[in-house]
């Protein structure tokens, strides 16, 4: 294909990336038609797709070649109908992955320009076969490029122009392998860490209610993915459910911290509108966890698979150890709303921990836990849900379980002191305010006998 | 700490949650769960918050969790008994559509499990039943299984229960709901007998249920309205029916005989019945019966029991809903929910039309009968051949009716003879008659007033008269032990004259005269004359077109005082005319006979001239009452006449007493002129009576003279 470099030369810059295009889709079709396994993209083809459609120079001599705004619309158009009318899905998942896989090159720069300008077209004209080529784009790339590209939908449609979310808001329905992709990279970007990393109001709005409308969602890319374990390094997660936890167990300090900000700024605005989008959000991510047994099964993954990373989840915790400390000092006077605030951040923490653990989703002991969990003030239910339930189980409508020889050394019996469900433990604190996990004195850990 | 105290707190922390934040209140439950998966506590708290949230399919899986997880729990089975009970019950509130919606989104077999566990803890016959049908309409294969059992308990639960009529709860469940799905279950062989039994508790209840009275606040309320049927409130009353121990709407039939069709056919169809296609009409099944009756003496064994049930059954539908059809236009007030706006009720009468014709002509082969009857009245009631004469008018007679006033006279006629019919098939056989008497037994439609009704309505066609009277007795008590509750006027006055004006015409008929009169005059004593004088009927101008008819015609009279009383005045009037015309000379008869042909001038003229022509026959006349009854100029000028010499000097005794006083005059010349002049006097004080109400006056004739009356009919 390197032989047509000198036709596209002389012609002008759009008529040659045109032409590139079409010849492009030629021979990809001829790549694939000629069966061999993968089909590989040539690199002088590569070259001919840096120099005429992404203008990249090819060496220092050579005049830098420049397409005005006009030409550029008119050449994503082309793009996209391009994408449109290739009726093979193979044809063009290669023809994508030739303009747009990274590189690691110069060109990679004009890539991300194009390709976000290309996805943000797709979606305001809901070109789905773009869409779906972003998702599994979406899916190969290092996290810090798809990072990127969700920042150039939320900048266009959440920021840039309002009353424009409900475009953004359909790509649940024209592709959820991209809504799912998109959630993840989303809640990458977000964490929540400053004012700035915090989602918009109305991104959160509408991730709520994609979720709430179809709990599946953020599992599409899972259950789409034949195998696990051949995901590249670094890149995304395979569901946003980490991204997610994070943020709903990081929400109530964060927004604490801008309720803070808009005080002293004299504006209160939204606040317990994000708190009850969270509490909803929370609870749908619970649900989304109550469905992987089934479905891990079905793959014959339960136990196997970890979709809750457990070095995610340590980072997590002392995030948020550190958080509750800065909200310590923030707050000179403790004030009740924000120990509430806390204890709602360390009661989602919990929930979600014991409920991925008991979905399969999150795979690791208690131990494991107590051990990330190790630097964070008391909360009953995560002093509840670190000790485990009681084996020895003796509601009076139902029979106990398991029968449990140990059932005598009822932890009350043992260690008095150390009931889990009382507020105030009797340990020095390194939150004065709050009651320390009382494992963390250096006594042991008085959870209950277990098996 | 025990797990109890954690499953507490746990669940403590969702209910402080719940109002403000129910997302996290739902979140602490579910973490909750995966805790403590075998609490249940956390599990119906669980339900609780999507219950009152009322979010149907979250709160369905909910009770499917707990159903499949703590099928023992007595809180379970509370639930579930809450929502199967809102299944049973048709109330619209929106707590009873959630609680429907939920279980609509459990699966099937959950579905039919929970049923039939929920109708194992029902105690009560009726709820159980209704529980168990519920599973049946639902889950067609567990007919086969429980189908049958089910009818039978209810069968059962009637006797047990001791319900005083087929038209209850048990028997409408398995009418209405329980048979159409056995019958219609093709995996099911049923034997003939037992469909057959089913069938005829099914028309039991139908039939029960389209002749059921009115209910008793209807009834007062129709007796104050006084008779307006016509009121809104009144027909919106009527439609007020429960059956005990249903609610209102179940206790709704609609299209009771189309319904009970459905069910003959396809039991006729599983009973293998011959020529069952089609069966469209009660009308067409009539028809083939009759076609079938003639094969009936060839057949043998099976086939001919077989074909015996399939007339007997179908003779005996058709019989009792034309029957009903017939009696509910005579007699709408017995019934609840019949259109009450035709004029009821209708008394079934001799015609008399031919009252004003020329009496010996066409009476006198009667008359002749009656002297015969008259000579054997000994033996009359042991006499099995009763009305033999009679009974050569049972084919054919003529039924009157004026048709303006019943607008749905064919259909009624139609009806009165399809029934005839029909009994006259299921008495034509000695096999028939045994099979139909069983079915009456068993019903008990001895006591179907309404039923007894229309056999004396046949009777009286038939012209058994004697059988009709003693059926008429017998109604009377039955009527007087049923108004025993009832209010004793209004109505009730209504059906005991309509018994007594039957009464009288049978008597009449039967050549029994003085009896006749005896009840009309009964019956015009409890009568209010109109106040007006009637308007001439669109009928009395067909009077002259039917006159020509033989005297054996029925009328179908409506039971108003402004008909009855005519009719009593006529009735009297054809008592009296064979008397007063005999060739012994009767004058307080032949007074009478002047008296009562005033009504309906100049109808009566003939008649009046013949009477006139016997008083000169005979020279002198004889009747006391005359200037206290006869206000008609005409006649009034016709005595002033015989009086004269060009009339004949006919010597008239007119005033009361005045044959004393002639005898006593007798004695002192010139005092026949005092009697002239009181004569006179009387005649010009009886021309200024013309305008009075004649209907008052003959109506106080019959009052005054009731005993005179009387004892003047031998």
């Amino acid at each position: 294909m390197g032989d047509i470099r000198l036709s596209l030369l002389p012609r002008d810059v759009l008529s040659a990336a045109k032409e590139l295009l079409y010849h492009l889709d030629i021979y990809i079709c001829n790549l694939v038609q000629s069966g061999m396994q993968p089909p590989q993209v040539d690199a002088k083809t590569l070259e001919l797709v840096e120099e005429f459609i992404l203008h990249a120079p090819k060496d220092r001599n050579a005049p830098v070649r420049r397409m005005s705004a006009l030409q550029e619309l008119q050449l994503l158009e082309i793009m996209c109908s391009c994408f449109q009318e290739q009726s093979r899905d193979t044809v063009r998942q290669l023809m994508f992955s030739a303009l747009f896989s990274l590189q690691g090159d110069q060109a990679d720069e004009s890539r991300m320009s194009l390709l976000g300008k290309l996805v943000s077209m797709a979606v305001a004209v809901g070109r789905v076969p773009i869409l779906e080529c972003a998702a599994t784009w979406l899916q190969r790339t290092h996290r810090v490029y798809c990072v990127r590209l969700a920042q150039v939908l939320v900048d266009d449609y959440c920021s840039m122009v309002p009353g424009s979310v409900p475009t953004l808001q359909n790509i649940h329905s024209a592709s959820p392998r991209f809504c799912c992709q998109f959630i993840t990279a989303v809640t990458t970007l977000y964490d929540l860490t400053s004012e700035e990393l915090t989602p918009p109001l109305e991104l959160l709005q509408m991730i709520v209610s994609w979720i709430q409308d179809d709990p599946r969602l953020v599992l599409i890319t899972f259950l789409n993915s034949p195998l696990s374990g051949n995901q590249p390094i670094s890149s995304l997660d395979v569901t946003p459910l980490g991204g997610l936890v994070r943020w709903c167990v990081k929400a109530p300090l964060a927004y604490m911290r801008e309720k803070q900000l808009a005080l002293t700024n004299g504006s209160t605005e939204s606040e317990p509108e994000a708190g009850t989008l969270f509490s909803a959000l929370h609870l749908s991510v619970l649900q989304v966890f109550m469905l992987l047994p089934n479905i891990l099964n079905e793959k014959g993954l339960f136990g196997r698979l970890a979709l809750l990373q457990m070095e995610s989840l340590a980072a997590l915790t002392s995030d948020l150890s550190r958080l509750l400390d800065q909200a310590d000092k923030h707050t000179h006077t403790s004030s009740t709303g924000t120990h509430a605030l806390s204890q709602l951040a360390l009661d989602r923490l919990a929930q979600a921990l014991q409920v991925a653990m008991a979905n399969g989703a999150l795979l690791c002991s208690r131990e494991d836990l107590r051990a990330i969990c190790s630097r964070l003030p008391h909360n009953n239910l995560l002093q509840l849900v670190l000790s485990g339930p009681v084996m020895y189980y003796n509601n009076i409508h139902t029979p106990p379980l398991a029968f449990s020889p140990h059932a005598a050394h009822s932890p009350i019996a043992s260690h008095p002191a150390h009931t889990p469900h009382t507020p105030l433990a009797t340990h020095p604190s390194p939150h004065p305010q709050y009651p320390t996990q009382s494992y963390m004195t250096g006594m042991p850990f008085p959870f209950r006998p277990s098996h | 700490m025990s797990a109890q105290k954690d499953c507490e707190f746990l669940v403590k922390r969702a209910r402080e949650l719940v109002s403000d934040d129910p997302c996290a209140a739902k979140a602490w439950l579910i973490t909750a769960r995966t805790l403590y998966p075998a609490d249940f506590n956390i599990q119906y708290e669980m339900y609780i918050i999507e219950r009152n949230a009322e979010r149907t399919s979250a709160a369905g899986m909910r009770v499917y969790d707990m159903f499949i997880n703590f099928p023992d729990q007595p809180i379970v089975w509370r639930e579930i008994s809450v929502i199967t009970a809102a299944l049973r019950s048709d109330s619209q509130d929106k707590h009873a559509q959630f609680l429907r919606g939920l279980f609509e989104t459990l699966p099937g077999r959950v579905q039919c499990e929970m049923l039939l566990k929920a109708t194992e803890q029902c105690f009560n016959t009726l709820e159980k039943a209704e529980m168990l049908l519920l599973l049946l309409k639902r889950f067609p294969e567990s007919v086969v299984q429980h189908g049958v059992n089910l009818g039978e308990t209810l069968l059962e639960a009637e006797v047990s229960e001791n319900v005083e009529t087929p038209v209850n709860c048990f028997r409408k469940l398995f009418v209405c709901d329980v048979l159409p799905l056995v019958i219609n279950n093709m995996d099911m062989r049923l034997p003939a007998s037992l469909l057959q039994k089913y069938m005829l508790k099914a028309a039991e209840f139908y039939i029960g249920y389209v002749t059921r009275g009115p209910s008793p606040d209807v009834q007062i309320q129709a007796s104050q309205d006084g008779g307006s049927l016509k009121s809104p409130s009144m027909s919106r009353g009527s439609q007020r029916y429960v059956i005990d121990g249903l609610s209102e709407k179940s206790s709704m039939v609609a299209e009771p005989w189309e319904r009970l069709l459905d069910i003959l056919a396809v039991i006729g169809a599983r009973c293998e019945w011959q020529g069952d296609k089609g069966q469209r009409s009660y009308v067409d099944m009539l028809q083939r019966v009759k076609e079938l009756c003639r094969y009936l003496p060839g057949l043998e064994g099976d086939t001919r029991a077989r074909c015996c049930s399939q007339v007997v059954i179908c003779a005996a539908l058709v019989l009792f809903r034309s029957a009903f059809l017939y009696v509910s236009a005579v007699q709408p007030s017995l019934f609840q929910g019949v259109n009450a706006l035709s004029l009821g009720p209708w008394i079934l009468v001799e015609d008399l039309c031919s009252v004003y014709s020329d009496a010996e002509l066409e009476r006198g082969a009667l008359k002749h009968g009656h002297k015969k009857r008259k000579l054997a009245d000994g033996r009359e009631k042991t006499m099995s051949s009763d009305d033999e004469e009679g009974l050569g008018k049972g084919r054919g007679r003529h039924i009157l009716v004026n048709k303006t006033e019943m607008p749905s006279w064919s259909e009624t006629l139609e009806s009165f003879r399809v029934a005839r019919d029909s009994w006259d098939l299921l008495h034509s056989h000695d096999g028939l008659e045994t099979e139909f008497k069983k079915i009456c037994a068993s019903w008990k439609t001895d006591s179907w007033l309404w039923f007894r009704i229309f056999l004396t309505d046949m009777i009286i066609y038939q012209g058994q008269y004697h059988k009709a009277l003693s059926s008429l007795h017998q109604m009377a008590a039955v009527h007087q032990s049923q108004l025993g509750q009832q209010s004793p006027s209004g109505p009730a006055s209504l059906e005991h004259h309509r018994a007594l004006i039957q009464q009288a015409s049978c008597h009449y008929a039967l050549g029994e005269y003085r009896m006749a009169c005896e009840k009309l005059l009964d019956v015009v004593g409890g009568l209010v004359p109109p106040v007006q004088e009637p308007t001439k009927m669109p009928e009395d101008q067909g009077r002259v077109k039917t006159r020509t008819r033989k005297g054996n015609d029925l009328r179908l009279l409506p039971c108003t005082s402004k008909a009855v009383l005519p009719f009593c005045l006529q009735l009297m009037l054809a008592c009296f005319k064979l008397r007063a015309f005999t060739d012994n000379r009767d004058d307080l008869s032949l007074g009478h006979v002047v008296v009562l042909l005033q009504y309906d001038w100049p109808q009566g003229e003939m008649l009046f001239l013949k009477a006139v022509d016997k008083i000169c026959q005979q020279g002198s006349f004889q009747y006391e009452n005359f200037f206290n009854y006869v206000t008609n100029i005409d006649m009034l000028e016709e005595f002033a006449y015989l009086r004269t010499p060009e009339g004949g000097r006919i010597q008239l005794e007119l005033l009361p007493n005045q044959g004393m006083l002639i005898k006593h005059h007798t004695v002192t010349r010139g005092i026949t002129k005092g009697v002239k002049e009181d004569f006179r006097l009387a005649m010009e004080r009886q021309v200024s009576r013309c305008g009075e109400n004649l209907l008052s006056v003959l109506h106080r004739f019959c009052i005054n003279e009731k005993i005179i009356i009387i004892q003047s009919l031998p």
